[in-house]
């Protein structure tokens, strides 16, 4: 099966919908988006779990004056990515399926859009078609924002637009330069990702490419100093559209990372390293302190994710495999968590006459047990308690940090109990103490159980499985940090185990 | 059966009775039976635990460690965490504690929590912990250990907010979370230090194995990893200073406090350091460390416990003090001693909160020991057991608590050098904890009657409040979910209750028989294939004549009477003694009534600072600096783009006249290119 | 004779066009004049496609033809809406509509 099918199926049905009608539009949008995770799925059966390299390559000369391929492929880094992808966007668009839209049709055929470009981004091995689809994603959002946002959505849009529009535009400029600056040496322009790797920039080059693409990648996560638009941005989106936004949209970016800037720009990853890590920190402990500040749940959530973001970032930029394996575990969790918790304010605000803030609620648990106990085994998960398929996550990015720089991987451990403050702080102030004026506890109705369920049901399973991820993400992760792990002298084999079982990691490109 | 199959039913089936409770609870029949259910899960777990314990016994000493993996959990990139639980003497007799006094509290929780509305919910969350214990204890990989570590503390979170619509229980919750979760870190980063920079494997065995290979003694490595495995024993066993939420988790139902906050949960820290021996016997500074701490604890804590007046709160002070000496034990390399005071004491405390939960029944809720009074008479079982717990945990001759203090303190002694001044403190402790212990019997059970006890005894009726309240702050509340229900019980008129409460007075008075100096050492002997290469160990098994040991009997048997005959005299003959010397030492009475100031310390350090940073955070910060970055882009735009805006006025013949004039540039200039 | 001349021819219509475009107010002799400047131009790519000997410059001149058409129409619509809102038929009164 070609990785195009996967690729267009969600705008395609989009576009069906959008042309069948208001009546359909809906209908055509969930079929479609279920024969897209049904796609996803098939791909991870379909897995060679121990090969490192690109997987159902599709690979066409798109431009071939410019060196700019269609080149797709899937590998240890993007498989769950596309199915974390896939499923939330299923999961979005029943939650939207229930739900009355002013112009169904547009907003379904912006969903469907949105779901392609995110995927295209996942999927493409070329650079010029990652920062395609990368600058398309921004697209369907500005309208699903615009149109069918809350209050203050047009100043909403605008700081999006402006904050990620100025991280493309570097991005862009990084782009094109990665492509002219290799061409010196090879002699033919290409911009697929395989070509690039092999040529290898001088260091001075890297490292101003290598800012340019921290900047961009950076703002999309967002990480501290450049988080401005989420406060604003998270509140005016509708829910399905903010799950999804918070959910996977980040992703894209630290995904970036792994698969553009580590194997591009090894060097400079190594060269920046120390301010990358700090940059993370900050974020941890910002995004933390912010988060047991606001009342406001969305704001509570969307700052817990610029600390989340942050223990991601610094498992990236771990510069180790356990690094890369804790961040690629971790974005897929962080993902779940973060979609479900958007889904759980949405019920909450319909039961205390549609506020967010969490000092209107107050004693939902009262006569909802259910949503009682699947908000605490999201709460839980979001503050990584162990057991949680989040604490492997974590485990594994701290003590990537830990072998790398130790000083900032006990300080990035307040963030985890930070994180056990606020979300905490969250569910009581919810579900817990005296039943709030307005509010009014029932349980869970029917139609946002099959939105809620399905996603603690997956939270569960990999919390009691994360082997499931890790095995098959092993090799690429490897094969990603291979080269800065060199650079930086970690063997990622610790002492003992050095000594007595010299097992090399599998798939690893020991150059 | 081989031991690790029964261990793994021993495991599955709470996990079982938490599941089926949790899913179907609710639809059964019959008032109880979801209770019903959950004690039948936790006897039969027991009963898997003694198969386990039997199977055991089958096996040479030299050959009782098993393990047995159910799946990789998390195995790349030099992480090897599997599910592996590791039955070897040690955890088996974990399990056995575990499981049984779980039992019995489940037992009595069936008539405890009768009325309650959350009567499903509650036996759910009493399963999960007992599930997350034994995992806990059988953990043989890093990994499950800090899986169970942490299920316990989040079951004990779930357990102390049980009632969850008071404030004073939510806030305890998150407190008992949030201290859990900084021991969670510590276990975490321990595990990274030793793991990661030594042994190489999460395995227990292989790192025990390669530890003494990897670091040298006393190695800086070892000795934080150590220190930061205590930290999570300390905040899980609540040793100083990270014990400030036992106090508070009495917000709990009683049979809880009963279970998690004094037979189980808080004995997890000592079971952690006797595991983990092998690590410590080679970091000693880091034993030296929890040695010290521990004293510490059972001192402050015992000093804590005379001035309270929650019942409650009295005996969990008392928990904490008695952890003390057993974490002072276990650092201490008294191995057995530790484990076998952890063993007495899950008797004799689970008894004394029982007994207490029955008298907090007779008062129709209420817990401070200054309304009560007199009960002697009005509940003549419930009076006969604490008195049985109470006599234990004095350490009065011949009950359990006597002979498992004194080996710790025996032992300690024998260490020599410094081992002296915890030696001393450790029998001031014990002198102090007679005191308290027999303040709160001879307040609650002596003395004048007060009217609820005089009610009970004339009309046999438990006296009943018009209100139901919160006896933290009077508050009033209802009876519906989230709050206690209306029914309130004694021991006196619950089969149950006197079942379970029997069964653990038995243990309280004969527990300590299985150990006594000169007759027999079953636990020493029991424990030994695990400690079988720790020299001190067999130094302390082969050398009961301790001169000491004779010593100490006497010094117990001594102090302990002397400090209930002190209690009598002050409480009961002349109670103005107690009045004047709280007015003669004041300062005295202030550092114990305020429990030494640690939650002030607490709040000043870290809740108030980090409120204002947040809060500066949030108002300032964002506000200005990040919220400016953007804003002074935009205006920066705006102000640019209105100098353009001119011209587009609308005037369509002026966009053709520019157009054209554009195009006749470009011309041009092709045309002068040209020539 | 040279092929200067037909461009000479061209130019001046074009020249004329772009006048009228300029200086006229109705809408509907603006769209006229473009359709002036728009022939001048394919009198110029014929004439070099006469010039040149090859048919690619008339084919030029033909879809600059159905790009007219269509252009036409959609003014001459515009036009009609004007008229039928009663909107003043004065490019210069219409400069709201830059929106």
């Amino acid at each position: 099966m070609a990785l195009s099918f996967l690729l267009w199926a969600p705008l395609f049905f989009a576009l069906v919908g959008a042309l069948l009608g208001r009546r359909m539009a809906p209908k055509v949008a969930l079929f479609g988006s279920a024969v897209t995770l049904g796609m996803a799925i098939y791909y991870i059966a379909d897995f060679d779990t121990g090969k490192a390299g690109l997987q159902h390559v599709t690979d066409t000369v798109w431009i071939a004056a410019l060196g700019i391929h269609y080149k797709l492929g899937v590998d240890g880094l993007n498989l769950f990515l596309l199915t974390l992808t896939t499923l939330l966007w299923c999961v979005a668009t029943l939650y939207a399926y229930f739900r009355q839209w002013d112009r169904p049709q547009l907003f379904f055929f912006f969903m469907g859009l949105a779901e392609s470009a995110v995927l295209g981004a996942f999927l493409s091995q070329d650079l010029a078609l990652f920062v395609a689809f990368f600058d398309l994603m921004l697209v369907p959002f500005y309208f699903l924002i615009g149109t069918w946002g809350g209050r203050k959505r047009v100043q909403a849009t605008t700081k999006l637009v402006i904050y990620t529009l100025v991280g493309s535009l570097l991005m862009l400029a990084a782009a094109i330069a990665t492509g002219v600056e290799s061409v010196g040496n090879s002699g033919q322009i290409s911009f697929a990702l395989s070509d690039l790797v092999r040529v290898g920039l001088p260091v001075g080059t890297q490292e101003w490419i290598f800012l340019l693409f921290a900047a961009a990648f950076l703002v999309k996560m967002p990480a501290f100093p450049v988080h401005g638009w989420l406060p604003d941005g998270y509140r005016a989106m509708p829910i399905p559209v903010v799950a999804v936004f918070s959910a996977v949209l980040s992703k894209v970016a630290a995904y970036g990372f792994i698969r553009i800037v580590l194997p591009l720009f090894p060097q400079a990853a190594v060269h920046f390293q120390e301010l990358l890590l700090l940059i993370a920190l900050a974020s941890i402990l910002y995004g933390s302190i912010m988060a047991f500040t606001q009342t406001d749940l969305r704001l509570i959530v969307g700052f817990s994710s610029i600390a989340q973001l942050g223990f991601i970032t610094l498992g990236i930029f771990a510069l180790n495999p356990q690094g890369t394996q804790g961040a690629l575990l971790q974005m897929v969790n962080h993902g779940l968590v973060t979609a479900a918790l958007f889904f759980i304010i949405a019920v909450l605000a319909a039961r205390v006459g549609g506020s967010e803030d969490v000092r209107d609620m107050g004693g939902l648990a009262f006569r909802a047990p259910v949503l009682a106990a699947l908000f605490l085994i999201v709460a839980l998960a979001t503050l990584a308690m162990p057991g949680s398929s989040n604490f492997m996550g974590e485990f594994y990015i701290l003590l990537g940090v830990f072998e790398s720089k130790l000083v900032i991987a006990c300080v990035a451990f307040t963030g985890v109990v930070l994180a056990s403050v606020y979300m905490l702080r969250a569910y009581i102030g919810a579900m817990h103490n005296r039943v709030g004026a307005k509010a009014q506890s029932r349980e869970l109705s029917l139609r946002d159980g099959v939105v809620v369920a399905p996603l603690v049901l997956v939270i569960v399973a990999i919390a009691v499985y994360p082997q499931l991820l890790l095995k098959r993400q092993q090799a690429s992760a490897q094969a990603a940090v291979a080269q800065t792990a060199l650079l930086t002298h970690q063997l990622a084999l610790p002492r003992a185990t050095a000594q007595t079982a010299p097992v090399l990691p599998q798939g690893g490109q020991t150059p | 059966m081989s031991p690790t199959t029964w261990a793994w039913i021993c495991l599955a089936l709470p996990l079982a009775g938490c599941l089926f409770n949790a899913f179907v609870g609710r639809h059964l029949p019959g008032e109880r039976t979801a209770g019903w259910i959950g004690t039948l899960a936790i006897g039969l777990s027991f009963v898997a635990a003694v198969g386990a314990f039997i199977a055991l016994m089958g096996h040479s000493p030299d050959d009782r460690t098993f393990t047995s993996t159910a799946w990789d959990y998390a195995d790349s990139v030099g992480v090897n965490a599997k599910l592996t639980i590791l039955i070897d003497p040690l955890s088996v007799y974990m399990m056995l504690v575990v499981s049984g006094v779980s039992a019995l509290i489940h037992l009595y929780s069936c008539v405890y929590v009768w009325k309650d509305r959350g009567f499903v919910r509650y036996f759910a969350y009493l399963n999960f912990f007992v599930f997350s214990m034994l995992l806990l204890v059988m953990a043989g990989n890093f990994v499950p250990l800090i899986i169970g570590w942490a299920f316990v503390g989040a079951a004990s979170y779930m357990l102390i907010s049980f009632w969850f619509r008071r404030t004073t229980a939510t806030r305890a919750g998150i407190k008992a979370f949030v201290i859990n979760v900084i021991g969670d870190v510590g276990l975490v980063l321990g595990t990274y230090f030793i793991v990661f920079r030594g042994s190489g494997s999460l395995d227990f065995l292989d790192t025990f194995k390669h530890v003494q290979a990897a670091f040298p003694p006393n190695d800086g490595d070892l000795v934080a990893g150590c220190i930061l495995l205590l930290v999570g024993a300390f905040a899980k066993s609540a040793q100083v200073p990270l014990h400030t939420w036992l106090p508070d988790a009495m917000e709990g139902p009683t049979p809880v406090s009963a279970l998690i906050h004094a037979a189980t949960m808080v004995t997890a820290g000592v079971y952690l350091i006797a595991r983990m021996h092998p690590l410590f016997e080679d970091a000693t500074a880091a034993a030296d460390v929890g040695t010290v701490v521990g004293c510490a604890t059972l001192v402050i804590a015992a000093t804590i416990a005379l001035s309270q007046t929650d019942i409650k709160r009295v005996i969990a002070y008392s928990t904490m003090s008695q952890i003390g000496y057993m974490i002072m034990a276990v650092s201490a390399s008294a191995y057995a001693a530790g484990m076998f005071h952890l063993f007495t004491h899950a008797f004799f405390k689970a008894l004394l909160f029982m007994a207490a939960g029955s008298i907090i029944g007779a008062m129709g809720g209420e817990q401070s020991l200054d309304k009560m009074g007199g009960f002697r008479r009005a509940l003549p079982f419930t009076f006969a057991c604490f008195l049985a717990g109470g006599l234990a945990l004095s350490a009065f001759p011949l009950f359990s608590g006597y002979f498992s203090k004194d080996d710790i303190l025996a032992l300690i002694g024998g260490e020599g050098g410094w081992h002296w001044i915890l030696y001393v403190l450790g029998y001031l402790g014990a002198f102090v904890t007679a005191l308290y212990t027999f303040r709160m019997i001879f307040r609650a059970f002596l003395g004048p009657e007060c009217k609820e006890a005089r009610e009970l005894r004339e009309t046999g009726h438990i006296a009943h409040h018009e209100h139901p309240f919160n006896p933290e702050t009077y508050e009033e509340e209802d009876t519906d979910v989230g709050f206690p229900g209306p029914g309130h019980y004694i021991a006196e008129q619950q089969w149950p209750m006197k079942v379970a409460m029997s069964t653990l007075a038995i243990g309280a008075i004969f527990g300590g028989l299985i150990q006594v100096p000169f007759v027999d050492d079953l636990v020493n002997v029991y424990l030994r294939p695990d400690f079988v290469n720790d020299p001190t160990y067999e130094k302390v098994i082969n050398d009961p004549s301790n001169g000491l040991l004779i010593f100490g009997l006497i010094l117990s048997a001594v102090i302990a009477i002397g400090g209930i005959g002190l209690a009598y005299v002050i409480w009961v003959r002349r109670p103005s003694i107690a009045v004047a010397f709280r007015e003669r030492f004041r300062p005295l009475y202030e550092l114990s009534f305020h429990k030494w100031w640690f939650d002030e310390l607490n709040d000043a350090v870290f809740v108030r600072p980090g409120a204002t940073v947040g809060r500066w955070a949030s108002n300032v910060f964002e506000r200005v600096v990040i919220d400016g970055l953007v804003n002074g882009t935009v205006s920066v735009v705006r102000a640019g783009s209105s100098v353009v805006r001119g011209a587009q006025d609308g005037f369509l013949r002026v966009y053709a006249a520019l157009l054209l004039l554009g195009l006749a540039l470009v011309a041009l200039w092709f045309l002068l290119q040209s020539t | 004779m040279t092929v200067a001349w037909y461009l000479v021819v061209s130019a001046l219509i074009f020249c004329v066009g772009a006048a009228g475009v300029l200086v006229r107010r109705s809408p509907l002799v603006i769209l006229l004049c473009l359709e002036l400047m728009l022939n001048a131009g394919n009198l110029a790519l014929i004439a070099f496609s006469r010039m040149t000997g090859t048919g690619d410059g008339q084919i030029f001149a033909i879809i600059v033809m159905v790009v007219a058409a269509c252009e036409v129409v959609v003014g001459l619509g515009i036009i009609v809406a004007l008229y039928r809102r009663r909107l003043p038929i004065d490019v210069d009164q219409l400069r709201r509509l830059q929106g």
